[in-house]
């Protein structure tokens, strides 16, 4: 029976005509809206920072967008600064109870300066200035006196919504003392 | 021999189609690395200078006493006030939560700044403890005036005119970054 039924089926099949062509049209207007909302977007987020994994950011109203700068992201257990993990905090004995309640802290031997300077963020921002400041010896562009255009000395600092003032102060003094005198706060845009 | 006209009209023309398959993978691509590249999450920034004095420029300035507007946040109340006694010295409790009250904060800058609409540096001096989200929660009732707020006029010194306040005090600068405090 099953047989039977499969060539009539078959034979019942209805024929594609040799020349059949996709309606392709409509799926062009749904992809060109697409690309224009994108077009749209894109033009708007030119800057190369991103939300870190796992970084819990406060939310700002500020209308400021931030320009190209070194970064220093802060989350609860380390500190990266351009993408490379430079110390990872530790736990206090108070916190045993959990990750969530756990409270983390430097470890002596990454401070300096009674405890106000923070060494592998020196470390790390006086080598990128070193760097800077070759790559601006070495360029053409130069300032109307004819000498190489000066270090801008700009952070951005990217911090979790936990993160004490006492660590913020600790690397805005870090920057300080390599020469990085202005400081970007970034957080999310506040919606509406 | 000429054509009859009836046959020199029946020329074929079968209809163009378009090819639009390149340009449908053309689109794909681009949609593709775009949203590989974009990022829909916003940032913005709020930018903070390190203090920096000038000698000469500091005694200057101190003898003609500037406002050098201050927010202190203390263990159970924020406080307003000006280091020359510029102001009267305010001070506003915590919230229930033990937050600073950033909103009664914001209406007590907005009062100041009626007294003073050519001020735009603001010093904040934090608790060790404050957050991140504090911090940044503060910075911006410091700097920002909302669509809620009562207009505030300043007058323009070249063209004469009373020109609406955009920003409260935009500039914020830190005052505790070398001490202990």
């Amino acid at each position: 029976m099953s047989f039977h039924r499969s060539i009539r089926s078959r034979r019942n099949r209805r024929k594609l005509p040799g020349s059949f062509e996709l309606q392709l049209t409509s799926m062009m207007d749904v992809l060109v809206i697409i690309v224009v909302f994108l077009l749209k977007s894109y033009s708007t987020s030119t800057s190369s920072f991103a939300a870190a994994p796992g970084l819990q950011l406060p939310i700002s109203g500020s209308l400021d967008s931030p320009t190209e700068s070194l970064q220093v992201i802060v989350t609860p257990e380390s500190m990266t600064f351009e993408n490379e993990r430079i110390l990872d905090f530790v736990m206090t004995s108070g916190s045993i109870g959990g990750p969530e309640t756990a409270v983390y802290k430097f470890k002596a031997t990454d401070l300096d300066e009674g405890g106000r300077r923070i060494v592998p963020l020196y470390d790390a921002l006086m080598k990128a200035r070193d760097k800077a400041e070759l790559l601006r010896a070495k360029s053409k562009t130069r300032d109307p006196e004819g000498k190489p255009l000066p270090f801008e000395g700009i952070l951005a600092i990217q911090a979790d919504k936990q993160i004490q003032y006492e660590t913020i102060r600790k690397i805005m003094y870090t920057a300080a003392t390599a020469g990085y005198k202005v400081f970007r706060f970034l957080a999310m845009k506040r919606d509406g | 021999m000429l054509k009859r006209p009836s046959s020199r009209r029946k020329t074929s023309k079968e209809p163009i189609a378009l090819n639009l398959v390149p340009f449908i993978d053309a689109m794909v691509t681009l949609i593709g690395f775009m949203l590989f590249t974009t990022s829909f999450l916003a940032i913005v920034s709020i930018e903070s200078p390190f203090p920096h004095a000038s000698t000469a420029l500091t005694e200057e300035k101190l003898k003609q006493k500037p406002l050098q507007l201050t927010v202190s946040l203390h263990e159970n109340d924020s406080e307003i006030w000006s280091p020359f006694e510029r102001i009267t010295s305010k001070k506003i409790p915590h919230t229930p939560e033990g937050q600073p009250d950033t909103k009664a904060i914001h209406e007590a800058l907005l009062s100041v700044k009626q007294q003073f609409p050519d001020e735009t540096k603001i010093v904040i001096v934090p608790t060790a403890n404050t957050t991140y989200d504090v911090m940044i929660s503060l910075m911006d009732n410091m700097r920002m005036v909302t669509p809620t707020d009562p207009p505030i006029f300043k007058r323009n010194a070249a063209t004469g005119n009373d020109e609406l306040v955009k920003a409260l005090f935009p500039e914020v600068i830190f005052g505790n970054l070398l001490g202990d405090s």
